[in-house]
């Protein structure tokens, strides 16, 4: 049975995007020269805001937000297979191809803003049309490494995209197409919240954008999202690019590796507006990813 | 059988009696009057159906008792029959029309009408060129007689510059006359004919000054101005004369004389036909007065009638067919229309809007205009058809788009015209209505239709009135005083009842097609249960458009195809000119689909070279020179209808004005049309090249930059509807790009947007209108937090978008998934670039209509709102639940087409359908397992929220975290307006207007260009007569330069 | 002799023509094309003359057997006659307009009349 393995790799990703994420977040303290905060903080948080009970809605759409945004992240994590070669951790990947994927992606995206817009706070919806924004921008250049790479091995099946790089390091898509790694990877500091492309939850102006509203068991559910989400993501990156995993521990390091480059560029760059964030990707990143597509 | 002489007896005779009445005894006179005209036209009448039924032989009569040449002799055969039919009819129309006037003016100005008839048969008639001079000179002196009828004092001047002229022309054709006979020895016009008058020394010149004198008076550009004025002054019902029979006589004459011409001359004819054609239109489009108006089209329409004449060569036996489909059309629409401006008071085009008050009249309008401009169902229509056949198989393509484009322009103004009468202020004070008036214009309305079937019965094409789905529409005409929900049910019964009777014609292909328009249209009909009272013009135009639609998807032949394409363009148009603001939007509209079917019928016609019935199977066969030509023209035919970038400006303001259950029939539906059109294209042509370059690429690369750009400029739409248009250009680039890949899935997305994009745009489009009902705004920052108030509405535009954005597990995914298997094996990948930047942006237009109507801040104002109406909600629900079904088992559409589409490409890269996964050469996907993880997940974690927060109460409003300050007014915390103010400043210069800024400049120095040339009638009667000279020395010189001195 | 006729004929209707184009006063217009209309009659009657031939009447000087060869075609002048009544319809026409023009609008300048235009 699939169902109980998949709640295994969910309750796996969870913990390990729980301590990772606390993790980079040390580490970006630590170089500005903080302590930052305990490596168990999000269990900390998480139970709080689970443990919280509230009284206060601002509607239906408010109620479905989290839900959607979580189901987003379970799902995306749930129809990529994790472990390459491995029945049980194959997921649901018989569901869909490397396209569903991609597209459910937006899913939770899409309902959490409209359950923050349902909150009627303006600066969720400003945090939104500002995500949205440079998200159409940001995904372009993956986009077309995506397609690049299914160009390049003839298929859209994740496992089959994996099969394809095993072997040697030199069959990773890193060095087989390089420029579409290039072009995703810089896709990649976009999708992920972190200066330079942070103006979505923008702190200092707005106060947390999206989420505004959003306390308790509500923001419980997007915190778990939030630990989840990226890694679900990674997933994704680690199988088109980087060989994917054949176990566990090479799964949490390839995860690793590749979150700390947006947690290595974001503690280097300022952060952009969102019409300089977008002309960036354009500029920089979507030449590399026609040059990667044209080439295949 | 009364001789054909005693037309001319008659008429003669009884002016001559009314000469000798007393001149109290006027209604005796009257009465005179009207009976010989009565007679006149039995008798002409009598041999026309002699010539038509009998097959009689024509009659040669004979005066004096000899033989020509020794005396003058007259003909009457059929043409003859019938254009004395047509004149003498008009005659005894305008004595009834001009009752009045005639009473007040006495039996002198009856007798002048009497004369004016007689002369003109005469001039039908006569076979002798000095007759004809003598006949033609009674016209222009009774002319100069009945110009006086007029109650404006300003057709005095036009009658004096009239005469100025008709001095110039009566001395050129009596020195042509005298120099032929010379040449010659005979009078008679088969003697000249016979004897070829251009062997002679001299002969030609004196022959093209008799022809130059007979073709100034079917007033060509320039050399016009006087007509036009006599046009503008003269009473209508004589103006009505003045065009139709003055007009048709003297074609007649025109064409006897180039009997004794012969083919040389032919070209110059057509040459000064088509300037004229041109001209008269491009000035019509600045004139505000309607007679002068009418007279500009005049003008025009004899152009196009002696342009045909020089045709004659190539047009064979079809000649009178095409000429006289245009003539009569021209002539009983322009007898109607000046017989209509009677009925008006005041002078300007836009006084017209009084004729709303009288639908009947507004019913005859239509008729003339569509008359005019030769939509199908009449003559114009069929002869078109033939002409542009004829014309592309000799090759005569420059002709054939000058004539296209002087009717484009010709459609342009008379349909600008019917939108000022539709739309513009007008009362019923506006109308000077006379029963006698009235009824003269709904003679010529019935003679139309009259008309129409008869030209249809003649065409060898099969008469369009026989097809039940048109008169299933027509229908509707007299039932207009039913109400509307009767009316509606009897529309929905039509359209189911006749996609259940074609069912089992139809193929996978056109199934998907006819379920979108037929059933489809149904249901959104539904939607119209909501309306009250009668909606008088609804249900034809309607009608019209699914009739136009039923019959082009199992159309065979071009022709059929053709006709079906003006059919559903005429009736959207209606439809769509129906919303409160839709003027102008429905005239682009209107313009860009005329232009488009212009080049469609210019491509069928190139493709036939010559075969009338031309399959739509045998576009396969075009050969080599002719195919890419065929191809552009074709497609470039259909984009309009698709609103491909470049021609997508109608769009937006057609759908957005468009009434709340019309927008969804010509988004959802009618743009399917074009798409079927471009399948139709590729299926039968496949690739071509021109120049070396691939044409589908260029396809390709237009799809995608419309997706772009339809996406782009929708999130910067304030207007709901609007956005929703715009988002309509961008799917249907989509559609375009999947087309134009080339590849079977390429063509399987393309047809699964069909579907989906007729239900989710459907849907948004009735959700977003029944906002707007209860809103009464379209503007998006105005509304806001209506989830509450609207929650079925909500959730309609929440699915809607959900589907739209290709979000699993709904089914715009499936399209997405389609779509990049599609591109896969692909042949260019640059356009993906456009069209993968052009994706996401979709999300953000889709998330402004939903947050900035649905959520965020209510505002007070809408406080108390309501659901919108149950009728309008209804359908909804019902794509809803379609759009479910649909993203489950697509296979349930889509699996017969998947097969279908297999023959066209060898059966590569078909989808599989075992159990419930499909899958392609690349991929997977399964719909039902998507659909059930997803759920399961999802209720999952809302059951445990709920469980948890199970004590949770909605808050007010404004209970939202604020630093520092408090939000005390909806309007400030509802972020709404511009909304993507970022995005403007990065990629805003995207969406320069610089397409309508195109055709505006277009449209701009037409009428520039219009307003300063037509500056050369100056109105002094001294420059006319210049003017005619000039024209016959410039004609002279360009002939003889050009033809070495026949 | 023709030719004289044909010449004076074509001279006149020049005449006539520059007359109508350069006059305002449109009875001076209407004087100047009945000058026309008689050179045109004149260009009719020179060109059915014939050297050396009679007038074409049957009488006792010509015979209908010599017709053929004796008098010259009758029909351009039959063609004049008709030219020169229909010329004066036409004209009183135009007298009448001319007319009907002073006393309605008191005027007989043909570039005052510019009322209807473009």
């Amino acid at each position: 049975m699939k169902i109980p393995w998949a709640l295994l790799t969910l309750f796996i990703v969870i913990n390990y995007g729980l301590l990772m994420t606390a993790l980079v977040q040390k580490i970006g303290a630590r170089v500005g020269r903080r302590h930052g905060i305990p490596i168990w903080q999000n269990y900390i948080d998480l139970l709080k805001n689970y443990g919280l009970r509230t009284s206060i809605t601002h509607g239906v759409m408010f109620y479905l937000g989290p839900v959607f945004r979580l189901s987003g992240g379970v799902g995306l994590l749930l129809f990529v297979p994790s472990i390459y070669g491995s029945e049980m951790f194959s997921n649901f990947s018989f569901a869909g191809d490397l396209i569903l994927a991609l597209y459910f992606v937006f899913f939770g995206t899409l309902g959490m803003a409209l359950g923050a817009a349902e909150s009627g706070h303006p600066y969720a919806a400003i945090g939104i049309t500002r995500g949205l924004s440079q998200m159409t921008a940001a995904e372009l250049p993956f986009a077309l490494a995506v397609f690049a790479v299914a160009l390049q091995y003839q298929t859209l099946s994740v496992t089959d995209i994996v099969a394809a790089q095993q072997g040697s390091i030199l069959n990773w898509t890193l060095f087989t197409n390089p420029f579409a790694v290039a072009a995703a990877m810089l896709s990649f500091l976009g999708s992920m919240m972190r200066p330079p492309f942070d103006v979505v939850l923008a702190p200092q102006e707005v106060p947390i954008g999206p989420p505004t509203e959003y306390h308790s068991s509500f923001l419980a559910l997007m915190q778990t999202n939030r630990v989840l989400f990226p890694v679900a993501k990674i997933v994704i990156y680690m199988n088109l690019f980087f060989g994917g995993a054949a176990n566990w521990p090479v799964f949490f390091l390839k995860v690793f590796l590749i979150y700390m480059v947006s947690a290595f560029v974001g503690v280097v760059f300022p952060r952009f507006r969102v019409e300089q964030s977008i002309r960036w990707f354009l500029i920089w990143a979507v030449p590399l990813g026609i040059i990667a597509v044209v080439r295949v | 059988m009364v001789s054909p002489i005693y037309i001319i007896a008659g008429g003669l005779g009884a002016a001559f009696l009314l000469g000798l009445l007393p001149a109290k005894w006027r209604t005796f006179a009257y009465g005179i009057t009207l009976a010989t005209l009565a007679f006149m036209s039995w008798v002409a009448g009598s041999w026309l159906y002699a010539f038509a039924v009998n097959g009689a032989l024509p009659v040669e009569i004979f005066t004096a008792g000899t033989q020509p040449p020794f005396a003058i002799n007259l003909r009457v055969g059929l043409a003859e029959a019938a254009l004395a039919l047509l004149m003498t009819l008009t005659g005894l129309h305008a004595a009834l029309y001009m009752k009045d006037t005639l009473f007040k003016q006495g039996r002198q100005a009856m007798a002048i009408l009497l004369i004016f008839i007689m002369a003109l048969c005469g001039v039908v008639f006569t076979r002798d060129l000095f007759n004809l001079f003598v006949f033609m000179e009674l016209v222009m002196i009774s002319t100069g007689g009945l110009v006086l009828l007029s109650s404006d004092q300003r057709a005095l001047g036009a009658g004096i510059k009239y005469l100025i002229v008709s001095q110039l022309i009566s001395m050129l054709m009596l020195i042509g006359i005298v120099f032929a006979y010379h040449a010659t020895g005979t009078l008679n016009i088969d003697g000249m004919a016979a004897a070829h008058i251009n062997l002679f020394k001299g002969g030609s010149l004196a022959f093209f000054l008799i022809f130059m004198a007979v073709v100034a008076e079917l007033k060509p550009f320039p050399a016009n101005g006087w007509g036009l004025d006599i046009y503008e002054s003269a009473h209508p019902a004589f103006s009505a004369l003045f065009s139709v029979a003055t007009g048709g006589a003297t074609l007649y004459a025109v064409d006897k004389l180039l009997l004794i011409g012969g083919a040389q001359w032919l070209p110059m004819a057509s040459a000064i036909g088509i300037v004229t054609f041109i001209a008269a239109n491009l000035f019509a489009l600045v004139q505000t007065n309607d007679r002068r108006l009418l007279g500009y089209s005049s003008v025009a329409q004899i152009g196009l009638i002696f342009t045909v004449m020089g045709q004659q060569d190539i047009l064979g036996e079809r000649y009178y067919f095409i000429a006289g489909g245009i003539l009569l059309a021209h002539a009983v629409a322009k007898a109607g229309l000046f017989w209509l401006s009677g009925l008006v008071k005041q002078r300007q085009l836009t006084d017209w809007a009084a004729l709303r008050s009288q639908p009947l009249l507004v019913f005859a309008f239509v008729t003339f205009i569509a008359l005019l401009v030769g939509l199908p169902p009449f003559p114009g229509f069929y002869a078109k058809w033939d002409l542009a056949h004829l014309l592309a198989a000799d090759g005569r393509l420059w002709l054939l788009g000058l004539i296209l484009f002087g009717a484009l322009l010709e459609a342009a103004y008379l349909f600008r015209w019917f939108g000022y009468i539709i739309k513009r202020e007008g009362s019923e004070a506006g109308l000077a209505l006379q029963p006698m008036k009235v009824d003269a214009t709904l003679g010529a309305v019935v003679v139309a239709w009259l008309l129409a079937y008869l030209w249809g019965q003649l065409s060898g094409h099969g008469n369009l009135l026989h097809a039940i789905p048109l008169l299933f529409a027509l229908l509707f005409l007299p039932l207009e005083w039913l109400p509307a929900k009767v009316k509606n049910i009897m529309a929905i019964a039509g359209l189911v009842g006749w996609f259940y009777l074609s069912y089992p014609s139809y193929d996978a292909f056109q199934l998907i097609f006819a379920a979108v328009m037929l059933p489809g249209g149904a249901l959104i009909l539904l939607a119209s249960f909501q309306t009250q009272q009668r909606r008088v013009g609804f249900y034809p135009a309607a009608m019209l458009m699914f009739a136009g639609l039923s019959m082009l998807i199992v159309a065979k032949g071009s022709f059929d195809f053709f006709a079906a394409w003006e059919t559903l363009t005429v009736g959207s148009y209606f439809l769509i000119l129906r919303g409160k603001h839709s003027e102008p939007h429905a005239l682009s509209y209107l313009v860009f689909s005329l232009g488009g079917a212009f080049l469609i019928l210019a491509g069928f016609a190139l493709a036939a070279q010559g075969v009338m019935d031309f399959q739509i199977a045998a576009l396969a066969q075009v050969a080599k020179p002719f195919a890419p030509w065929v191809f552009a023209l074709l497609a470039i035919g259909f984009m309009t209808k698709t609103a491909s970038v470049g021609v997508h400006i109608w769009l937006p303001g057609a759908h957005a004005e468009a009434e709340t259950d019309v927008s969804p029939m010509v988004s959802g539906i009618l743009l399917k049309a074009g798409l079927f059109g471009l399948f139709v294209l590729l299926m039968t042509m496949g690739k071509q090249q021109l120049y070396g370059v691939e044409l589908t690429h260029v396809m390709l690369w237009i799809g995608a930059i419309s997706a772009l750009v339809g996406n782009l400029l929708a999130i910067f739409q304030e207007d709901a509807k609007r956005l929703l248009a715009y988002s309509s250009v961008g799917q249907m680039g989509y559609a375009l790009f999947g087309l134009a890949l080339m590849n079977h899935l390429g063509w399987l997305m393309a047809l699964m947007f069909v579907i989906n994009h007729y239900i989710y745009k459907s849907m948004l489009f009735l959700s977003v209108g029944g906002v707007a009902k209860r809103t009464g705004t379209r503007e998006m920052y105005r509304m806001g937090g209506l989830i509450t108030l609207m929650p079925l509405s909500f959730i309609a535009t929440l699915i809607g978008i959900i589907a739209v954005s290709g979000v699993p597990p709904l089914s715009g995914f499936g399209g997405r998934w389609i779509f990049y298997n599609a591109i896969m094996t692909a042949d260019y990948r640059l356009p993906m670039v456009i069209i993968f930047l052009a994706g996401p942006i979709a999300f953000l237009y889709l998330f402004r209509l939903i947050h900035t109507v649905f959520l965020g801040q209510l505002k007070d104002e809408f406080r108390k709102i309501k659901e919108a109406p149950f009728w309008i909600i209804l359908p909804q629900m019902i794509f809803v639940a379609a759009l479910m079904v649909f993203a489950l088992v697509p296979g349930v559409a889509l699996r017969k087409v998947d097969v279908y589409l297999s023959q066209f490409f060898a059966g590569n890269g078909h989808l599989n359908w075992e159990g419930l996964t499909i899958s392609s050469d690349f991929g997977y996907w399964n719909p039902v397992a998507i659909m059930v993880i997803i759920g399961v997940i999802f209720s999952t974690l809302f059951a445990w929220l709920l469980f948890v927060n199970r004590k949770a109460q909605p808050v007010k409003q404004f209970n939202i975290v604020f630093a520092a300050e408090r939000p005390f007014r909806p309007e400030t915390t509802h972020y709404a307006w511009n909304f993507f103010a970022p995005y403007r400043k990065a990629l805003g210069f995207l969406t320069q207007p610089l397409v309508t800024r195109f055709w505006e400049a277009v449209t701009e120095l037409l009428h520039s260009a219009a307003e300063v040339l037509r500056r050369i009638y100056t109105g002094n009667g001294q420059t006319y007569a210049i003017h005619l000279l000039a024209f016959v020395v410039v004609v002279y010189l360009l002939w003889m330069g050009g033809s070495d001195g026949i | 002799m023709d030719w004289i006729a044909m010449g004076t004929g074509f001279t006149l209707i020049l005449m006539g023509l520059y007359g109508a184009l350069t006059n305002r006063n449109i009875l001076r217009i209407i004087v100047s094309f009945t000058v026309a209309d008689t050179g045109v009659n004149l260009v009719l009657v020179a060109v059915g003359y014939m050297h050396g031939r009679t007038a074409p009447i049957l009488d006792e000087a010509v015979s209908a057997a010599q017709a053929v060869t004796r008098i010259i075609d009758p029909v351009p002048q039959a063609l004049v006659l008709t030219a020169i009544v229909i010329g004066l319809g036409v004209t009183a026409l135009m007298l009448t307009y001319a007319y009907k023009l002073y006393e309605v609008k008191g005027i007989l300048d043909i570039s005052k009349c510019k009322d209807l235009k473009w």
